[in-house]
């Protein structure tokens, strides 16, 4: 009996399979800049410092939220579909589709959102994008082609993945459930390929909910005069949108399991505990985004406590198994702190420190005070942009063999000094009752909300400038530092 | 409530922090032995972790806005429709919203009965001091009842908290309570 993980570079390291990373994660690295440039628009535009215009505004707010989970979602797709490659054939003709089509997607809710100024906010709740007059017609109807153009590229490459890994494996094993039977595997199944199953499998879900919802937003642009439920709706768009947007987080803890060990030299293989919390994780993914529903008192009262407890609960397989695993990788195992490794471990701190203000907001009783103020942006950005995003700097690092260390690493300190000083900002902003998605706070004359608002909008601006040109730096040294050796063994 | 929050972030975060500096600060040494020295306290910081989430879900459920103060018949009945983009508000039954200014009862329960007449808006009840004392969505085709009790008289504020176009910055009315 093999217990052999068994890592097969040989695909991995063809050709194709790097020029169609790198297109996707060029395409990323340049859409993540673009969307950061964006937000310290945003941010500037709210302190009062910079006037873009309102209609200006929500248009860039709309394609800000759009193209950063659009571009972190399908960076951790790319980063899973390599490690898929590492073990399995995903079909790399398939890969290069699903780029264009999100590339195509992409270049539609610009034109939607720049040309057409359509702000409906990133997650579009029904009626709005049909409601206001502000955006012509033809700018709805490209943002939706566009999203479900984005769909179309992610369920490609989310089911090609499964039928690689079923391929490799046998789709039996794939969630891990030898492991409770009481004879050993015959073969070890990676950490890291459980994960991508669970990120493949809870993303087609989502996606496929997503489908669902913008087939009938496109009907009703189609057909004006029809009506659909509201609820219903929000209950669909948010079971999309919250699903993506926590796997593009798992996406990267898979790269992290498949990455780390090669620099701590220390094994990392699947046990009952570590393939039930995955698991666990799986159901709780996909029924926490209640919580988003905790202020719509129609929704079923049952459903909002499931909010809770699943939200509570999805936190303890997460902390309890990769948080500790992550900590016995690292801890006392001679390890240099090179580029990728610390982003990883920044990544993973990032991640853990943002989901504590997360399962905060997931209690029913302080959602009805945090709920839409800045303390929701300041919690998804903390594991977004000192979190996931050091986990993608860390793989794109890795992947083209950089040996500019010094600049990497000097670029990513200015990240995290620029990133948790532009989070601090949004948290004190929660804490202080300030709305989000407000273009200015001039209109909020009571109690001192509206110069709170303004003061807070511009440190934020300042300290994303900060992370700007460290993720600046970052590119230079990626250019700078590439080499032809992959280093990816 | 909020600050109770903010502390409980901040202490949560600052543990965390030791904790990773402690294992970064460990991590260039070899130590054999190292992740089995972790590994075995994992149990007991999963059942601590649990417990403390036992814990807050026992103390946190029964505060929900679904259960609060129903167990009274509310003083005065309050309807409240969003559209694009202002607040009509009048007490429940005066369709016409009455030419006097809306008055609400300090100490006791009033109801909100939140619609809208377009998109979802939402119905953020902040005091004059910028507090954001309670909040429900305002849906087209649904009403949401939201209980509160005004402690204090004085100056109140109805801010939009949903996203609704061009114009939800400026979605604000005022409430009197005397």
């Amino acid at each position: 009996m093999s217990t052999d993980v068994r890592v097969d570079d040989s695909h991995s390291t063809e050709p194709a399979v790097r020029t169609v990373m790198v297109l996707w994660f060029g395409t990323i690295l340049a859409v993540f800049a673009v969307m950061i440039i964006f937000g310290i628009t945003m941010r500037l535009e709210q302190s009062q410092t910079l006037e873009v215009g309102i209609p200006m505004f929500y248009a860039l707010m709309t394609m800000h939220g759009l193209g950063m989970v659009g571009a972190t979602f399908s960076a951790g797709l790319a980063m899973i579909w390599f490690i898929t490659a590492r073990y399995a054939k995903p079909n790399v003709a398939l890969m290069r589709f699903s780029w264009g089509v999100f590339t195509l997607g992409a270049l539609g809710l610009l034109a939607a959102t720049l040309v057409g100024r359509f702000g409906a906010g990133w997650y579009a709740l029904y009626p709005l994008p049909f409601q206001n007059p502000t955006w012509p017609q033809w700018s709805i109807g490209v943002a939706i082609i566009s999203l479900m153009l984005l769909g179309v590229s992610w369920l490609v490459c989310q089911l090609d993945i499964l039928r690689a890994l079923a391929g490799r494996y046998g789709a039996s094993k794939l969630l891990g459930w030898q492991y409770f039977s009481a004879a050993k595997p015959t073969e070890e199944l990676p950490p890291s390929v459980l994960i991508v199953v669970i990120c493949a499998a809870a993303g087609i879900l989502g996606t496929l909910a997503g489908a669902a919802t913008f087939v009938i937003y496109l009907f009703k642009w189609l057909a004006p005069q029809t009506n659909f439920d509201v609820l219903l709706l929000k209950n669909t768009m948010f079971l999309f949108g919250h699903v993506i947007v926590n796997l593009a987080m798992y996406c990267g803890i898979a790269a992290v399991y498949e990455f780390l060990p090669s620099y701590t030299k220390r094994s990392w293989s699947l046990n009952r505990v570590t393939v039930l919390a995955w698991n666990t994780t799986l159901i709780f993914i996909l029924g926490a985004y209640f919580h988003h529903l905790y202020v719509d008192f129609a929704q079923p009262t049952a459903l909002q406590y499931a909010g809770q407890i699943l939200s509570y609960l999805s936190a303890i397989p997460a902390t309890a198994v990769t948080v500790f695993g992550v900590g016995s990788q690292v801890f006392g195992s001679g390890l240099r702190w090179t580029f990728t490794p610390l982003a990883f471990f920044l990544g993973i701190l990032g991640w853990v420190i943002g989901g504590i203000a997360a399962v905060v907001d997931s209690t029913i009783a302080i959602n009805q005070i945090f709920h839409n103020t800045l303390w929701v942006p300041a919690h998804f950005h903390t594991y977004f942009l000192v979190g996931f995003v050091f986990i993608m700097l860390g793989f794109a690092h890795r992947f083209v063999a950089s040996n500019a260390e010094r600049l990497a690493t000097g670029s990513l300190w200015a990240m995290v000094v620029g990133g948790y000083g532009f989070v601090l900002m949004f948290y004190l902003g929660g804490l202080s009752s300030v709305p989000r998605r407000y273009a200015n706070y001039g209109a909020l004359s009571f109690g001192s909300i509206a110069e709170t608002g303004a003061h807070l909008a511009l440190g934020g601006a300042v300290f994303a400038v900060i992370f700007l040109l460290g993720i600046i730096g970052f590119y230079v040294s990626l250019a700078k530092g590439r080499t032809t050796t992959p280093a990816l063994k | 409530m909020a600050s109770i929050a903010g502390w409980v972030t901040l202490g949560a975060t600052l543990i965390v922090v030791l904790v990773a500096l402690f294992v970064a600060a460990n991590a260039r040494e070899t130590i054999p032995g190292g992740p089995a020295a972790i590994y075995g306290v994992r149990k007991y910081y999963a059942g601590a972790l649990l417990l403390g989430l036992l814990v807050a879900l026992g103390a946190s459920l029964p505060h929900t806005p679904y259960s609060a103060l129903l167990e009274t018949e509310p003083s005065m009945r309050v309807d409240v429709i969003g559209r694009m983009w202002s607040w009509e508000i009048h007490q429940a039954g005066d369709a016409s919203g009455g030419p006097s200014p809306l008055v609400l009862p300090v100490g006791k329960i009033v109801e909100f009965a939140v619609t809208s007449a377009d998109v979802n808006h939402g119905f953020g009840l902040y005091d004059d001091g910028g507090h954001l004392l309670a909040q429900a969505q305002a849906m087209p085709g649904y009403v949401n009842h939201l209980r509160h009790v005004f402690d204090l008289p004085g100056r109140y504020h109805v801010v939009c908290l949903e996203y609704c176009g061009l114009v939800h910055h400026a979605m604000l009315t005022e409430l009197a309570v005397q």
